[in-house]
């Protein structure tokens, strides 16, 4: 199949892209691993403008109804290879063996979580050790929890999470809690249930057949050991980045893609958008991504409207 | 028919996904809230042998997360 626009990452900067590329009236595909990216699981969203409060799930879904009223494809599928043809037409092919080409591609894959990358962690992962407080958090009712990390996310995650466990732990390597004030005064309104131990780290999880505990970078209480019913980690995330060096687009020094403010990269007609692009430093938001989607899709579009149709030999039909 | 169940916690976006995935191909199912049915809770535990969510059965056969393939197959819609 031929488009004119392929869209790689069905987050909130693909399918923003997607609705640009709708009413520019190209013929769009959007393919993406995780329908949604980490929104559908950041649980209610209260800072995307028009919304005062929208679970994360929802607002992926308008976006997807959105793209599709406009006459956007969206497929689930992993793509495996991107190359650039002589021709300027790009092919992917996707890890089910399905082929496509695009005259232009916007690459909005994201980013995934950082582990501890500590022994134990993977075996552990599900048994206790977990990695989404909005899906498994409510699991661990009146039970005592742990979450690494002082982000954004992190206490977002604490503060739903706060509703059903009896007490929570925040393990912070530095010391200070970086998040939104509105997410730090709501933490604070928890009192008791919420003790940050600061400028510590996690050395050790342990557990056999469940998570048992943690052990501390120094002691807390009196100890290093800290047992807790559920460990959840929020330490971060690295760009998926596989894609962006497949095609030969430049990265900085943190493996995030380089372009320009218009979204353009140093492979042209390729253009990134989103997580994977870090324009704004660490500051990503659906309303950053959903920004850079809709940019990536105008210079798609100027680019397209220049070179024309790159891919026309692929459109034509197959000689028996 | 296929008898479906879905383990789920009100604020998983997967189980979301899973459950739009289920009304958009007609698919009935029963859901068990983890997050205040402990005796479902206490069920999931036992059968998975973890605690993330979503967990479907399907017919007996447990699928753990929303593994679209893998329930497809499972539900005929492959």
């Amino acid at each position: 199949m031929v488009y004119d626009l392929i869209i790689v990452g069905s987050g909130a900067a693909g399918l923003s892209a997607a609705i640009y590329a709708g009413r520019y009236r190209m013929r769009t595909l959007v393919i993406g691993d995780a329908f949604g990216g980490y929104t559908t699981i950041a649980g209610p969203i209260e800072n995307y403008p028009g919304y005062r409060k929208i679970d994360g799930f929802d607002l992926m879904m308008n976006m997807r109804a959105q793209v599709a009223e406009l006459g956007g494809e969206i497929q689930e599928g992993r793509v495996s290879e991107l190359k650039k043809e002589g021709s300027g037409c790009f092919t992917l092919k996707t890890q089910n063996g399905k082929e496509y080409f695009a005259n232009t591609v916007i690459i909005a894959t994201g980013t995934e979580h950082r582990r501890l990358g500590l022994p134990n962690e993977k075996e552990l992962t599900a048994k206790g050790v977990h990695y989404c407080v909005t899906c498994d958090g409510p699991l661990y009712k009146d039970k005592t929890i742990a979450v690494v990390g002082g982000g954004d996310s992190s206490i977002k995650g604490v503060n739903l999470a706060a509703e059903f466990a009896k007490k929570i732990y925040i393990i912070v390597r530095g010391n200070k809690i970086a998040t939104e004030p509105i997410n730090y005064e709501r933490m604070q309104k928890l009192g008791d249930k919420i003790e940050v131990i600061f400028q510590t780290e996690v050395k050790e999880i342990h557990g056999k057949e469940k998570f048992e505990k943690v052990v501390l970078s120094k002691p807390f209480n009196g100890s290093t050991d800290l047992a807790v019913d559920g460990l959840f980690i929020e330490v971060g995330l690295i760009p998926r980045s596989e894609l962006i060096t497949m095609v030969g687009i430049e990265l900085d020094e943190r493996k995030y893609a380089k372009a320009d403010a218009m979204m353009r990269t140093n492979i042209p007609g390729a253009f990134v958008a989103g997580d994977i692009f870090n324009l704004f430093e660490g500051f990503k938001q659906d309303i950053t991504a959903a920004a850079m989607g809709a940019v990536a899709a105008t210079s798609a579009y100027e680019y397209y409207k220049l070179h024309g149709d790159l891919c026309i030999l692929h459109a034509k039909a197959p000689t028996v | 028919m296929a008898q479906v169940t879905i383990y789920s916690t009100p604020t998983c976006g997967y189980c979301k996904m899973a459950k739009a995935y289920f009304t958009e191909n007609n698919v009935a199912y029963t859901e068990k809230d983890v997050s205040v049915d402990a005796v479902a809770r206490d069920d999931m535990i036992k059968k998975s042998g973890q605690l993330g969510v979503p967990v479907i059965d399907v017919d007996g056969t447990l699928i753990v997360g929303f593994d679209k393939p893998k329930l497809a197959q499972l539900l005929g819609l492959a």
